[in-house]
């Protein structure tokens, strides 16, 4: 399962394409030159009146606390420059004091969002550099579990975008509680299997930690069912809504190349035309098991890439609902159940680097385990790659002319999250 | 009725305020029960029975906070901001016909002043834009003007297709030529129907409505020309919002809908209150369920579409009144 | 038990090996010398297609023995599956040693994404990129002493400037 051959392009726009490095990407999107992000304003018209706008960190719109520094010429952008490290809590320099058991509920705050992915990230690493094999059963409930949780992630960003666009007592509001309504569903399925409604815990080194209890599987199909039959809402609202194809039609055309040189993947790139998705290109846990249909859309602009994740919405509630008809039996862990924290011990010193499809796009563990007998069962240094830096290092790239009321589409459409930007 | 006419005004000016504020009051629990209804919640509950107590609850809130003026902000210009908004918003009402003879002041051009007494409200907006010494304020208080002036056309035209089928400026008159169900929201069929939908729809942008709420853009703007507001100073401006919003429907229901006429089914001060409330709710569902336009988006639609439409349906209204 | 690890490509190892003079390319990717950083990266960008920019992590190592104290700068550059070829999608590593006190040119004018990666490292780690476009720190304040990352930079000891 290399590439496929064609691409699950739905998209108005019929394009031609282009291959970049072996890369097909839409010629209309492939712009000669990018914004410079650290222009310099005394090169700038000298009548023009430019007035700095700090947006943030406490700012209804941006994602959390992102302070987004703006020039405005009138209400046009000249130049936007992101500022992060808000919420910093120093989660690297914590994991090198942590066991690798203890990281996992470290990890699960950087992506609020989606805590699944990051305990399922930076397991995997931990397992790469062990040389340890999940057993089969904990690999499909590791795909069924990503996957819901990627519905519920998308749901957020899906409806968070209508808050930016919509503002949060008007219309907008309106698709955020609809989208927190189906999240609420979501939750609920994990509290039943995990006990908490964020703070998971389920992955662990060598596999899972909670198994499927009776009737889960059951109660999960009927759940996506009900959250597919309502994803046609949500794309009636952003897709037969003229204000909102105003608003975000054309609005932040991202060149594919200017993605991948930032790094940035997931709905982005294929936002942008790119058929790129590590769950089918690099296939982990059980995603060799299922053919995933991946959406692409050529438009490159938000509406497109809102589109792309409400398609991804459906296709992963066809995935997980495959997989939920045939879990295989077995134990859910490849290592004995972890007593001591200190338990698990990576003593050869490997760099190991794994990366996951997270809803935001790459989601990766760079580790470099201990050599020293020493330090103890620590990582020596642990990076956790996250998608949300990468995607919001093409805001400067984005934001010049465009209007200040544009800045909070682009912002909502990039759909950052700040918990894992500062980590 | 009072005999002296100067006691008539008075009185029924004081009792009109009184009761449009309580009204104006009791709409903003009116609309979160509306958008909790919209939006699978069941808004405010916890005060009072069905939460009725809330508004009193909201006040006393606003009236215990501290009134924050910003150490740079113009202190005259800002502490008067949110008095004048409300003034502002309060004039029209007494040229709104709530009933027979039960209007504060029948005047001969009662249309032309009820909207440009609601268009006075962009000196104070702006001024509390200007005086809040904030960047968000200030665009705020820009947009707003730029939209106020813009709006006002085709809210002027649009309001004047019932002026020239009733052939009089008067309000009461207005009302009086719709005697009988013929609304001019339904009658003539072409220009009556798309000048009440252009009206209020205009209205909308006026009183800074979803989708034309730009000024306030809490989105983008946090909040606005009110960012810098606090406690009653900023209730003031959300209770103008309020009344602006009402008003405009009392205007429409009164230019369009037959005012408190209601053909067989008698007349009264009922009709024109449920045909308000029927369009504020009306307000209030695109509100709840539509998004915001851009700034620049917004100022495209008015002058490219409203201004011309508006200008051609009062050609259509003369044209229909010279012809039948 | 061995790391779990794909491969890395066949092209390029061959590729390095010619090109750097190693014997070996290991897992973990080539040690590039600095001085010869910018052009290995550009010629990985655009002979060898690798677009997507995936990481840059700079891990600190104290003094030991004969060795400096250093920092290990590890960057890892992705390729996309080939539209024509068939070829998966694939990862390159490749690594710098860089002495504290000395700098490693910056890879920002070659992948976009490297500019808020390697602000990120210096910040965090310390590791100097000379040439870098923009280097202000990235999440630490900028009048924060030192560098949390650094394995000097103790827990312990409580070395905590909170404000």
């Amino acid at each position: 399962m290399a590439v496929s051959a064609a691409p699950a392009v739905s998209s108005s726009l019929a394009t031609r394409w282009t291959e970049v490095g072996g890369v097909r990407v839409p010629v209309e999107l492939v712009t000669p030159g990018w914004p410079d992000p650290h222009m310099d304003l005394s090169t700038y018209d000298p009548e023009a009146d430019l007035m700095a706008l700090n947006m943030g960190p406490q700012h209804p719109s941006t994602h959390g606390v992102l302070r987004v520094k703006v020039w405005l010429d009138g209400e046009t952008v000249v130049k936007a420059i992101p500022y992060v490290g808000y919420l910093h809590r120093g989660v690297e320099k914590l994991c090198e004091k942590l066991t690798y058991v203890q990281i996992t509920p470290i990890v699960d705050k950087n992506d609020y969002v989606s805590p699944m992915m990051n305990e399922l990230a930076v397991n995997m690493a931990f397992e790469a550099a062990l040389g340890v094999e999940p057993p089969p059963r904990a690999q499909v409930l590791r795909t069924i579990l990503a996957e819901i949780q990627r519905i519920a992630s998308h749901l957020i960003s899906v409806g968070t975008w209508g808050l930016d666009m919509g503002g949060a007592i008007g219309g907008g509001a309106t698709v955020f509680l609809y989208c927190m309504r189906e999240r609420e569903l979501i939750l609920d399925l994990f509290e039943e299997l995990t006990g908490g409604r964020f703070h998971y815990n389920t992955h662990t080194v060598g596999g899972n930690r909670h198994d499927l209890p009776a009737g889960w599987d059951r109660k999960a199909i009927e759940v996506l069912d009900r959250i597919v039959a309502r994803s046609e809402e949500y794309e009636r609202f952003l897709v037969d809504n003229p204000i909102c194809h105003q608003r975000a039609r054309g609005i932040a055309v991202i060149d594919p190349l200017l993605a991948m040189e930032c790094g940035a993947s997931g709905p982005i790139l294929r936002g942008s035309g790119v058929d790129f998705d590590l769950r089918r290109d690099a296939p982990y846990a059980a995603y060799d098991q299922v053919e995933l249909r991946v959406p692409v859309r050529t438009e490159g602009d938000a509406l497109a890439r809102a589109l792309v994740r409400i398609d991804e919405l459906r296709e992963s509630a066809r995935v997980a609902k495959l997989l939920l008809q045939g879990v295989p039996e077995g134990p859910i862990c490849a290592l004995k159940p972890v007593k001591l924290p200190g338990a698990v011990k990576l003593q050869e010193g490997e760099q190991v680097y794994v990366g996951i499809e997270s809803p935001r796009g790459e989601l990766g563990t760079w580790l470099l385990a201990n050599t020293d007998r020493k330090l103890g069962p620590h990582p020596y240094r642990l990076k956790i790659r996250p998608p949300s830096l990468h995607a919001l290092s093409l805001l400067p790239y984005l934001c010049p002319g465009h209007t200040l009321s544009d800045v909070v589409v682009i912002i909502g459409s990039l759909d950052p999250i700040l918990g894992e930007v500062d980590r | 009725m009072i005999e002296n006419p100067w006691l008539h005004g008075l009185v029924l000016g004081l009792v009109v305020v009184a009761v449009v504020m309580g009204v104006a009051a009791f709409s903003i629990w009116y609309e979160r029960k509306f958008a909790g209804l919209l939006q699978n919640r069941p808004g405010p509950t916890e005060v009072g029975p069905w939460g009725l107590g809330q508004l009193i609850a909201d006040a006393i809130k606003l009236l215990q906070k501290e009134q924050i003026v910003p150490a740079a902000a113009d202190r005259p210009l800002f502490l008067l901001a949110p008095l004048l908004v409300l003034t502002a918003a309060l004039v029209p009402l007494a040229v709104i016909p709530w009933g027979p003879g039960l209007v504060g002041a029948d005047l001969h051009v009662g249309v032309l002043f009820a909207l440009a007494a609601s268009s006075l409200m962009l000196f104070p907006v702006w001024m509390a834009g200007w005086a809040s010494n904030n960047k968000y304020a200030l665009l705020g208080g820009m947009r707003s003007v730029a939209q106020g002036i813009s709006y006002e056309i085709p809210l002027l035209l649009s309001a004047t297709v019932p002026i020239v089928l009733a052939q009089s400026f008067r309000l009461g008159d207005i009302v009086a030529a719709q005697e009988g169900l013929r609304w001019f929201a339904l009658w003539p069929p072409g220009p009556g129907t798309l000048a009440f939908g252009l009206f209020m729809a205009t209205a909308l942008a006026e009183a800074n409505r979803i989708p034309f709420d730009i000024p306030e853009a809490e989105s983008e703007l946090v909040a606005g020309v009110t960012v810098e507001y606090t406690g009653m100073n900023f209730g003031m401006f959300y209770l103008a919002e309020y009344l602006h919003t009402f008003i405009a429907s009392a205007l429409g229901a009164a230019l369009f809908l037959g005012g408190w006429d209601m053909g067989p089914l008698g007349a009264g001060l009922h009709w024109m209150v449920l045909k308000t409330l029927v369009l504020f709710a009306g307000i209030f569902w695109v509100r709840w369920s539509l998004l915001r336009l851009r700034s620049d988006q917004l100022m495209e639609l008015c002058w490219r579409w409203l201004v011309p439409g508006s200008l051609l349906l009062v050609m259509a209204a003369a044209l229909w009144v010279h012809l039948t | 038990m061995p790391v779990l690890q794909p491969p890395l490509p066949e092209d390029v190892v061959t590729w390095c090996r010619h090109h750097l003079g190693v014997e070996d390319v290991p897992l973990e990717g080539p040690e590039v010398p600095r001085e010869r950083l910018t052009d290995f990266a550009r010629a990985l960008k655009e002979q060898h297609h690798f677009w997507f920019f995936v990481y840059c992590a700079a891990a600190h190592f104290p003094a030991a023995g004969e060795l400096p104290d250093r920092t290990l700068v590890a960057y890892r550059v992705r390729r996309l599956p080939h539209a024509t070829l068939g070829r998966p999608t694939q990862t390159f590593p490749f690594r710098v040693w860089v002495p504290t006190g000395e700098s490693s040119p910056s890879l920002a004018g070659i992948w976009a994404g490297a500019d808020g990666q390697e602000r990120e490292q210096s910040d965090l780690v310390g590791t100097v990129f000379s040439g870098h476009p923009d280097p202000r720190r990235l999440m630490m304040p900028d009048d924060w002493p030192g560098h949390p990352l650094r394995r000097d930079y103790a827990i312990e000891t409580g070395h905590f400037p909170w404000r």
